[in-house]
């Protein structure tokens, strides 16, 4: 329940104050939205610089490789290699995800799902963004000095990471743009989960909040407690690397008592396993919205939904061990993590189960958000899968460090919240903007990448399962893995197909913003209260401040007698039977 | 539930803003409180390893100038408590910003005479975690006696809600450094 009503801010009128340094919560989704989506221009470009370098080595990269390498004629070098990859990891996490799905659309569904006129913190909420472009600066500034970006690897463990094995000053600025950016969604984290707490419309229990704001809710909580974490794990690191203090420097026992490099893994792990919840989460609750919205149904459980995200929020936090079995760990606490591990499957599979029975059986609409929300619960289902072969301590052993571990984050971190998140751009962008994206050229983006991304990642895991190990320049100097080079090529051409998608989505979306055909204020026939006001958005959101007398998934009711099939949010629950 | 029935629900301005800054500074300090545990988990574990602590034959630095900087900061942790009793006196909020400074003093003049014996940043872990630990610390301090000083300033305008919202969040933020650091004190210097 709403505990007091925001009042009416005036409309900002100069160019300063509405575009750049704005308070508007939807103004700053969109930043983010601009942000994350360069960043991921940015990280792709990387990652298709990685797969060229594995699948044909030693030959220089096509068209802008002679002006990226020209001292090598176009060929990665080595050292950019590991560059690249740790950058790679870096950036599509912390630099384009982590904006894109909490900061964009955090930001601009919250208050709007919510019935409320702003964020709580509004200027923090600036700061926020703000901090993250500093952050953004300091990380694209360490690729111009001396000795290159950051090149320990996104997990940056020491001895890598200190001065001994990274002497440049990347790393430094690596730690510290990691450590302004967690500031800043700390910040983030802040606002939203006062603002849940606090603004929701009358009426509005936690159980009518959409998933959506469960996702995004339980993901602010996981980032207020845990980014702290790898903040000072970065302060430590950074005082090691500048100060000279002796935290992660290996061999210091003998003379200086005893640092220890595998602290800052547990450090690192403890932050990072919540990490990858932080970022599936709000793609779990923008999924379970849509499928029940293009099935039009009522989401099958969502009070359980909602419990289970809980649950592995819960979870996720004692689990952070399965990420070391290979440090020399005792079997008692390998086995300990493996049965806590395994146990997230039980609420996984409870939310997975959910999502089925909200299509089944459903009149489901295969509109561009809802082919991106049925890609999810594909992709999430094999990424999810092949997690338990990790989790198992005895075939981690074996597939610790291998392309089968790139292949499976890549479809739970990587496939399935980018495509969630293209999912929720469709699917807002008619709020966001006022006008609908391009039906046609979103479907063809959705099945090109579709095809890329499962060429990319299902031959990920098959060359990890053969023995390809990651991080390697050039793996086929081993003679046992000279016969993977076919599957190789194979997985770069599929990432250069998914990449080239892309192009679709761009011109989608900018020609959209411009000329799409004018959205009314409820495209898509949905219930929820952002759906209640014009397209686009309002500054103030609402002139009135909703009151909610329904749950969001109200479809398909047979007593609705007004020629549509769903309710708002503020229309009295119609008898099922009337 | 008609319109005019909500609008009773809703508390008045000052109300929500009450509840909404103290959730807010509650989330905050969460996350503070995670970044200090983080610290001390990775000394418990330096501790717990090392055959003999302080490790490669140092000796623990004298209690005196701790003791003093763990007096200061409790008596302005209380000073700070009478004053959240009744705003209008300020000689409390006074206190707590001289006491503020003193402990800085105090902390500063620790550092210089751990040099003066010797104990680099760089000379093994124990020495590097004093260091860290108190500057980490000492760096949340001088945020906070940044918040004290504007707290004065604005106190001495006028006394309104938002001043009393204001003194009750600042007095949060102090009361937990000062709990930070005694945990620290007892941690790493005194057993």
């Amino acid at each position: 329940m709403a505990f007091f009503e925001q009042h009416i801010h005036d409309e900002p009128k100069t160019f300063l104050s509405k575009y750049v340094f704005s308070f508007d919560h939807k103004v700053i989704g969109k930043q983010f939205l601009w942000y994350g989506i360069a960043f991921l221009g940015i990280g792709g470009m990387m990652a298709l610089l990685i797969r060229w370098t594995l699948a044909f080595p030693g030959e220089p990269f096509p068209v802008i490789g002679q002006f990226l390498f020209p001292q090598t004629g176009g060929v990665v070098p080595p050292d950019t290699y590991a560059m690249l990859f740790t950058l790679h990891g870096t950036i599509m996490i912390f630099y384009a995800i982590t904006p894109i799905l909490i900061g964009a659309f955090g930001n601009f569904c919250i208050p709007l799902m919510i019935g409320a006129r702003d964020m709580v913190f509004p200027t923090l909420n600036m700061l926020s963004f703000w901090l993250a472009f500093v952050s953004a600066i300091l990380l694209l500034a360490s690729l111009f000095t001396p000795l290159g970006g950051a090149a320990g690897g996104w997990v940056s463990y020491p001895t890598l990471s200190t001065l001994i094995g990274s002497p440049g000053v990347g790393q430094t600025l690596w730690c510290l743009a990691l450590f302004v950016l967690g500031v800043s969604s700390t910040m983030g984290a802040v606002n939203y989960i006062a603002t849940i707490i606090t603004l929701r419309a009358p009426g509005m229990g936690y159980f009518d909040m959409p998933l959506t704001i469960w996702g995004l809710w339980l993901t602010a909580i996981l980032n207020a407690i845990f980014l702290p974490v790898l903040g000072a794990g970065l302060l430590l690191l950074t005082f090691d690397r500048v100060f000279g203090t002796t935290f992660f420097l290996a061999g210091a026992a003998a003379t200086s008592g005893s640092g220890d490099p595998v602290l800052f893994q547990h450090v690192f792990w403890i932050f990072g396993h919540p990490e990858v919840y932080i970022l599936i989460l709000p793609a779990w609750g923008i999924v379970s919205d849509l499928l029940s919205f293009f099935a039009r149904k009522p989401a099958f459980g969502a009070k359980a939904t909602a419990l289970a995200m809980t649950m592995i929020t819960i979870l996720s936090t004692v689990v952070y061990g399965h990420h070391m079995y290979t440090t020399q760990m005792s079997p008692l606490l390998t086995q300990s993590f493996m049965m806590l591990t395994m146990t997230i499957s039980i609420p996984s599979s409870v939310f997975f189960a959910n999502w089925l029975g909200t299509i089944w059986k459903g009149s489901l609409r295969f509109q561009t958000p809802m082919l991106f929300a049925l890609g999810v619960v594909f992709v999430f289902g094999l990424g999810g899968l092949t997690g338990l072969y990790l989790a198992t301590v005895s075939t981690d052993l074996y597939l610790h460090d291998t392309y089968f571990v790139v292949g499976h984050f890549h479809y739970t971190m990587a496939a399935s919240v980018l495509l969630g998140g293209f999912a929720a751009t469709y699917f807002w962008f008619p709020k966001m903007f006022g006008r609908m994206m391009n039906e046609t050229l979103g479907k063809i983006h959705f099945w090109i990448s579709m095809l890329g991304l499962n060429g990319v990642f299902m031959g990920m895991m098959i060359v990890g399962y053969a023995g390809m190990h990651r991080r390697i320049y050039n793996p086929f100097v081993y003679d046992f893995l000279q016969k993977l080079i076919p599957i190789n090529t194979f997985i770069t051409i599929s990432a250069i197909t998914m990449g080239g998608a892309q192009i679709f989505f761009v011109i989608n979306f900018i020609y959209s913003m411009y000329k799409g055909p004018k959205a009314d204020q409820n495209p898509w026939g949905v219930g929820t209260l952002e759906w209640t006001i014009p397209s686009p958005a309002p500054h103030y959101n609402f002139a009135e401040i909703p009151v909610v007398k329904c749950g969001p998934h109200e479809l398909g009711n047979p007593g609705l007698k007004n020629g549509r099939d769903f309710q708002y949010q503020t229309e009295e629950l119609v008898e099922c039977n009337s | 539930m008609t319109m005019t029935a909500v609008k009773k629900t809703l508390s008045t301005k000052d109300q929500g803003q009450e509840i909404i800054s103290s959730v807010g500074m509650i989330v905050t300090l969460v996350s503070f409180a995670m970044l200090f545990a983080t610290l001390m988990m990775g000394f418990a574990m330096y501790r717990l390893t090392a055959p003999v602590w302080p490790p490669a034959g140092m000796t623990k630095p004298s209690l005196v100038l701790p003791s003093l900087s763990t007096l200061c900061i409790f008596i302005s942790s209380v000073c700070f408590m009478k004053f959240e009793k009744n705003i209008a006196d300020k000689r409390g909020l006074m206190a707590t910003i001289v006491l503020g400074f003193a402990f800085m003093l105090i902390q500063t003049l620790l550092w210089h005479s751990l040099k003066t014996q010797g104990i680099y940043v760089s000379s093994g872990i124990f020495p590097s975690i004093i260091y860290a630990f108190t500057w980490i610390h000492a760096a949340h301090i001088v945020a906070a006696l940044a918040m004290l000083i504007w707290l004065y300033l604005s106190v001495r305008k006028e006394i309104s809600p938002k001043t009393q919202l204001h003194t009750a969040n600042t007095g949060k933020f102090w009361h937990f450094l000062g709990i930070v650091w005694f945990i620290m004190f007892v941690t790493i210097f005194v057993i």
